[in-house]
């Protein structure tokens, strides 16, 4: 009975911690849908870009893996590579309230517009819900959804792990190479890697 | 010699003394690369450790020793979810060559609803050295490039070069205790440990034998040495089985690796090293492309009932399987064994003993039966509970063997007469053997039927180790049996029945029409799956069988017709085997699914209905449509009963219309990969199963389109209103 008991108390330890834990974003799988407010107050749903391709993009100027691809210009590049052909470039900032690099809204939007960054919107997630959604863990942290609403790329946003900008020019972007591919109509043929970065600072709940 | 005057002493004494404090106060790091680079988050030092000095074949280690400020940490080779490893580049004279460093049993470092793996506190990264045969110097130098990346709560890459001269001729064995730390660190190889890992439900499934004993029962965390593949944050459920740890690892579901073989570090609180143990990765990797199945790869749907205690899946189990007693699969043979008892009233020993062995016969009929389906299932078939009456030729025979009981009930032919008398002898004098084979009978048709109760069990037995999994569906046994068993054992009962007669004679004919009756379904359900001609030579295969039993076994005929008629029926039970046959083979043509199999009925309810398959139900739920999904079969007694009771009442039809949900209909009836996967993945193993999926979209947390609502298995229609009404 013991046993038994020791057993039902770990599957309900399991569905609870279950509860909290990241992510139901799979690539391959409709993208969940979510709604924040972005720098600006304006609320913006994923739904609003129903048939368009969209990126996420998960961002906090404290982390120096950031700070790699916006310093080279790297992220700005590969944003207004997108938002040229009509994609939907979506930051997001998932930093929680009272974490140490926490930026209010006004501050974000002013770190986007001095680093001219071409995201067609930046969204404050401090209460952490589209990150969990999504799994975000790392800043930055990419996702490519397409135009049918369905995940095909999630993970780092090139190939080399590193806060060296120097590795930049000599690292393949998945960004553009999911892009690509996706608005041609084919499969994406990498659609999944591993992100690196600094930690998302969830709230804690 | 003129000294120097005055104030030129002065100012020489001040000069000197200028530089001499400037040289004192000038940083450390302002003079050229040393062994010591510090920052406000580390001190980071080379270090070497040459008992013997510098020579080929003495031990020589180097290392980089790291000592962290409180609450800073840097990480270990697989960080985690999120940052980097500490790397070192090192720059060494020709012939030399540095190994890989040995890292030390890492932490876990938990941060939110995210897992690293790294060190805090003081750090050695140590490394091995081969030194060439012909190294003739007076010192080694060595030089290192270092990066790291040292977090709290932000992160900051460092990096460090140091440069140091290893003499060759004295020995360097100040850190040697360090060095000693670190080797008791290092995670050891276990030796003994055999450990195995499968792909299981979206989890690895991994058992680990053979550690020490030490260890036993002991709270066991996971670090695995390859990154990306499972979730390192969640929490797996585990279990200690004697020196056997097993876990459920659940898998990151943005995988980006699908490794054969995979190495971990096993930790334990208390134990300064963890044991390092290596597998393979059976089983396939669940594709990171579009998969059949929706939503979270978590074990159990947090709306369907929740898994439950041992004992109480136990007493389910007793209480599922005395309901199956009540069964229309189970009733003709429930007949046979009140035959018996009217037979035998009188000896109660002999009767109590039959029970006995009729109980036996079911349980271990039973505990075979989910042997075989367990052993099936672990070579990787997609099997689920009835998986026996999928096949169209086992149906046919049960249905073969029922004509035969029944003809003999009715009195067509004595069993006495179409054996052996040698065989016919066995029976009587081995009555126990008899009631045994009954209660192997009895199982054999009853499986399928699953009762109440019984669904929730058998999800839970088939994810449990074998021994509680087959205790679960000995326990079913044992409740079928538990009637009879009660019956035999009390006196009063076998009084209570009246003594043989001629009565006995006309009950044992009625008992026949039971058994007819199940052949008709069993008939129906062999149309469902080969189609009407298949059933129809199934029909001609059972009157040459009662063609054969008439002429062999009709005590009324004498020998020399007996042999001509009997000759003539085999001969035509042969032909009739011949055409039938291949009609019932497996792979034949099945008939055409629900759609127009069920049309004959003319039920206005049917057209409804449309085939289930994943991708519809996700299209559907992405539409904003409600989704019911009916997991049914032809030989499942209970999915019929509901489909013409509740799924067929107007009220229900009517709201179903009402909130445009969409109906699909699974059909398990023969074997099929896709559906033995989402009933898996819902947490059963048989039908019937129904699920109610709610729409997606709308809500900002994507979790609520991923779990349905599993309802009932005898479907009530206020229930399923009620669900309906509880949609978004």
């Amino acid at each position: 009975m013991k046993h038994a008991l020791l057993t039902a108390a770990l599957f309900t330890s399991l569905a609870l911690a279950s509860a909290s834990a990241l992510a139901n974003a799979t690539v391959g799988q409709p993208a969940p849908a979510f709604s924040a407010v972005d720098t600006s107050g304006k609320t913006v749903s994923l739904a609003d870009f129903k048939g368009r391709h969209v990126v996420l993009e998960w961002v906090n100027p404290g982390c120096p893996f950031v700070r790699k691809h916006y310093d080279s210009a790297n992220m700005q590049a590969t944003q207004k590579g997108a938002t040229d052909k009509g994609v939907v470039w979506l930051a997001i900032n998932t930093t929680a309230t009272d974490a140490g690099d926490y930026l209010k809204p006004a501050a974000m939007a002013e770190w986007m517009s001095k680093q001219r960054a071409a995201a067609s919107a930046t969204l404050m997630d401090s209460d952490g819900k589209v990150g969990r959604a999504y799994g975000a863990r790392t800043t930055p942290h990419m996702y490519v959804i397409n135009a049918k609403g369905t995940l095909v790329y999630a993970g780092a946003i090139d190939s080399k792990a590193s806060a060296n900008p120097a590795d930049i020019p000599s690292s393949t972007n998945h960004i553009n190479v999911a892009l690509a591919e996706s608005l041609a109509g084919k499969p994406v043929s990498v659609a999944s890697t591993r992100p690196y970065g600094c930690s998302v600072k969830y709230s804690s709940m | 010699m003129r000294l120097l005057n005055g104030t030129s002493a002065r100012l020489s004494i001040q000069l000197i003394c200028l530089l001499a404090a400037a040289w004192l106060v000038s940083p450390p790091a302002a003079l050229a690369a040393g062994v010591m680079v510090t920052t406000p988050q580390v001190r980071a030092e080379l270090v070497a450790h040459a008992p013997e000095g510098v020579a080929a074949g003495k031990p020589l280690m180097l290392g980089l020793k790291i000592e962290h400020q409180p609450k800073w940490h840097t990480y270990w080779k697989n960080p985690g979810d999120s940052g980097l490893p500490t790397t070192l580049d090192w720059t060494l004279p020709a012939g030399f060559a540095a190994g890989a460093i040995e890292w030390p049993t890492p932490q876990r470092l938990p941060l939110g609803p995210l897992m690293n793996y790294g060190f805090e506190g003081t750090l050695l990264l140590p490394v091995r050295l081969t030194v060439p045969a012909d190294f003739a110097g007076d010192a080694l130098r060595v030089s290192l490039r270092a990066e790291w990346l040292v977090c709290k709560d932000v992160c900051i890459p460092e990096s460090g070069e140091f440069v140091m001269d290893v003499p060759a001729r004295a020995a360097s064995a100040l850190n040697g205790a360090l060095f000693a730390a670190a080797e008791a660190a290092r995670p050891r190889e276990a030796p003994d440990a055999r450990a195995e890992a499968r792909i299981e439900n979206g989890a690895l499934a991994l058992r680990v034998a053979g550690l020490p004993a030490a260890w036993a029962g002991r709270q066991l965390a996971f670090l695995p040495e390859d990154g990306g593949v499972i979730a390192n944050a969640a929490t797996p459920a585990v279990q200690w089985q004697g020196a056997q740890w097993s876990a459920r690892l659940p898998l990151d579901e943005q995988r980006s690796a699908s490794p054969e073989r995979m190495t971990a570090v096993l930790t334990t609180p208390g134990e300064p090293a963890g044991l390092r143990v290596s597998f393979a990765v059976q089983g396939p990797w669940p594709t990171v492309a579009p998969l059949p199945a929706l939503a979270a790869v978590q074990p159990a749907p947090a709306s369907t009932t929740p898994p439950m205690g041992l004992a109480l899946a136990l007493l389910l189990a007793l209480a599922g399987g005395a309901l199956l007693n009540l069964m229309p699969c189970v009733f003709p043979v429930l007949s046979l064994k009140v035959l018996g008892f009217a037979r035998h009233a009188h000896d109660r020993r002999a009767v109590f003993a039959g029970g006995l062995a009729y109980t036996l016969g079911v349980v271990l009929s039973f505990v075979a039966l989910a042997a075989l389906m367990l052993a099936l299932r672990a070579s990787g078939e997609q099997l689920g509970w009835g998986f026996q009456l999928q096949s169209p030729a086992f149906v046919a025979a049960l249905a073969a063997l029922f004509t035969l009981i029944g003809l003999n009930l009715a009195g067509l032919f004595e069993v006495g007469s179409v054996l052996p008398a040698s065989w016919a002898s066995a029976r009587a004098r081995h009555p126990l053997a008899d009631s045994a084979l009954t209660g192997v009978l009895a199982v054999a048709v009853a499986s399928p039927c699953t009762a109440p109760f019984m669904g929730a069990s058998l999800g839970l037995a088939v994810t449990l180790p074998t021994a509680q999994a087959l205790a679960i569906f000995g326990a079913l046994g044992l409740g079928m049996a538990l009637p009879y068993l009660a019956a035999s054992a009390w006196p009063q009962l076998a009084r209570a029945l009246p003594r043989p007669g001629p009565w006995l004679a006309t009950f044992r004919s009625l008992m026949a029409f039971p058994m007819f009756a199940t052949v008709v379904w069993l008939i129906w359900v062999v149309g469902q799956q080969v189609g009407i001609d298949g059933a129809a030579a199934l029909l001609a295969t059972l009157v040459a069988l009662a063609f054969v039993a008439w002429a062999l076994g009709n005590p009324s005929l004498g020998l020399r017709a007996r042999t001509g008629l009997g000759t003539l029926a085999l001969l035509v039970l042969g032909a009739s085997l011949v055409w039938a046959l291949p009609s019932l083979r497996s792979d034949a043509q099945a008939a055409p699914t629900v759609g127009s199999a069920s049309g004959s009925t003319s039920s206005s309810a049917d057209a409804r209905w449309q085939p289930w398959s994943a991708a519809r139900v996700a299209e559907a739920t992405a539409a904003g449509r409600p989704v019911f999904v009916d997991f049914t079969a032809a030989w499942c007694v209970t999915c019929q009963f509901n489909k013409r009771t509740v799924l067929a009442d107007a009220r229900v039809l009517a709201d179903f219309d009402a909130r445009r949900v969409l109906l699909l209909r699974a059909d398990w009836t023969r074997r099929d990969a896709d559906i033995s996967a989402e009933l898996s993945r819902l947490g059963r193993s048989g039908v019937p199963v129904y699920a109610l999926y709610a729409p997606a979209g709308g809500s900002t947390s994507g979790a609520a389109s991923a779990a349905p609502r599993i309802l009932a298995e005898i479907l009530g229609v206020d229930e399923v209103r009620a669900a309906l009404a509880a949609l978004p």
